[in-house]
């Protein structure tokens, strides 16, 4: 049987029919995929972004404070220190906490744990002591 | 091709244990040793024999890995598993642990002076190297913590004559540090390893670095000043580092070591197939493409793994090793003829 021009085959509906379902059940699913992969992403985002923020954060006040004791003492022996614990707080200052997409945000943060470890070290502190409430830790 | 390694003798070192480092101290008259036992055993030459001069048993509570000399010869540095670091000041035949250096998390892997001996390196399973700078009342300061590396960093190692300190890797990787303005920073990272770098050595002048792997190859880095043709476009004033040559097929197993002779340019290497290797540039091998033959191949050199290999740095072709065994072995190094 042939085809009638310029009209759409009433066969075509019914043959194509599974086709059109399966296209529209994919995009259906697509957009819950990517409604329930935003949400997780979200969720994930915010949950290491605390994370960050309160590791940088502790390690601000720690130097923070260190700053302000070791400020009345004098001498050689603490300029050291005190220079040390100055570059940590402008790394941490420089650290853009705001801004999710910088692309060295894993790079700057292993220098400021480094130089945490080394202030740490200068002013014989264990570093894995447990600050806060909870053990700063990384799964990546 | 058989006669030019001789055995001169072998000695349980660390009996019922692995023995893990040699260390040559510089006038390349005392040789130190360290193990799975805990102790650091230093030997000095009698007569035709090597005798244990002193055994360091209290400063470690884990596995000693590495040892290293001072350049000036009278301090040992000791890394540890017990994640510490331990300074030994030699007082005659005695020595004595001036200060222990903290900080790392977990395994200390390795440790190297500087050639000025002013600075010390070491690297842990943390995945950091730490520099530390040495001041005159032996106290130790933190200078820098380098988190460069993805994995467990296995080695560090001085370029004999510049403030360059590389470090090898369980991420394949090779990387390169230099000093800016009171701190540490990674310039280079030399890829091309498949496997877990083990080791590094220089040659005599510092040009060349030759890396070992569990890939089963020794590379051999070339450095390449910038601006020149090789060097090429490179990035502002820091040399390259390209991969000249690669010696695979030698090995069958993991390559846990390399040596370079600063005094000959014959380079041993230590391999977890229980042997010892050593190999010989080309004379007329072009510099920037340089080939390597091998020289000598010493087959069950030690009944299990070979961990380490060790040129001594003043009598040409004396070669100590030490193996997963507990002993360690003096070998004569004679340069084959048709070489």
């Amino acid at each position: 049987m042939a085809a009638v021009e310029g009209e759409p085959d009433a066969f075509d509906a019914i043959v194509m029919a599974e086709t059109r379902f399966h296209g529209e059940g994919y995009q259906d699913g697509y957009a819950e995929g990517v409604h329930a992969g935003v949400m997780e992403g979200r969720q994930y985002g915010v949950q290491q972004g605390a994370s960050i923020g309160s590791e940088v954060g502790t390690y601000l006040g720690f130097a923070v404070m260190w700053q302000q004791l070791l400020r009345k003492t004098s001498g050689e022996k603490y300029s050291k220190k005190i220079k040390v614990l100055e570059q940590l707080i402008e790394m941490i200052q420089n650290f853009p906490l705001e801004d999710p997409v910088y692309d060295k945000l894993q790079d700057d943060l292993e220098k400021i744990r480094g130089r945490f470890k080394q202030v740490c070290s200068l002013l014989h502190i264990p570093s894995d002591l447990r600050l806060g409430s909870e053990r700063i830790s990384f799964s990546f | 091709m058989k006669d030019s390694l001789t055995l001169l003798s072998r000695i349980p070192a660390h009996p019922d244990s692995r023995c893990w480092f040699l260390a040559w101290n510089p006038t390349g008259t005392l040789l130190a040793s360290c193990g799975g036992d805990r102790s650091i055993r230093i030997w000095g030459k009698e007569g035709d024999a090597w005798v244990c001069k002193s055994v360091l048993g209290e400063g470690h509570q884990r596995t000693i890995r590495k040892v290293a000399w001072s350049p000036c010869g009278n301090y040992l540095a000791s890394a540890s598993f017990d994640a510490t670091t331990c300074i030994w000041k030699k007082n005659h035949e005695d020595f004595e642990c001036v200060a222990t250096l903290e900080g790392h998390e977990n395994e200390v892997k390795s440790v190297a002076w500087a050639p000025s001996g002013s600075l010390l390196a070491t690297c842990s399973r943390d995945k950091s190297v730490w520099v530390w700078e040495v001041d005159e009342e032996d106290e130790y300061e933190c200078m820098s913590v380098l988190n460069s590396h993805t994995q467990d960093v296995k080695h560090v190692v001085w370029h004999p004559n510049q403030e360059l300190l590389a470090s090898a890797s369980y991420d394949d990787t090779v990387k390169l540090y230099r000093e800016e303005e009171d701190d540490w920073v990674c310039f280079s990272t030399l890829e091309g390893h498949e496997s877990t770098v083990w080791s590094l050595a220089f040659d005599q002048s510092g040009e060349r670095l030759a890396s070992c792997s569990d890939d089963k190859t020794v590379r051999i880095w070339h450095q390449f000043n910038p601006g020149s043709e090789q060097g090429g476009a490179g990035s502002g004033t820091d040399p390259t580092w390209k991969c000249v040559c690669t010696l695979s097929g030698f090995h069958t197993r993991t390559v846990y070591d390399v040596a370079w002779c600063h005094l000959t340019g014959a380079l041993a290497t230590a391999c977890g197939d229980d042997a010892i290797r050593v190999f010989e540039e080309e004379p007329l091998s072009d510099p920037q493409q340089p080939t390597f033959s091998l020289a000598a191949h010493m087959a069950r050199a030690h009944s299990q793994d070979v961990n380490c290999v060790a040129w001594n740095p003043k009598e040409p072709g004396l070669l100590a090793s030490c193996s997963d065994d507990g002993e360690m072995a003096f070998w004569k190094y004679q340069r084959p003829e048709a070489c």
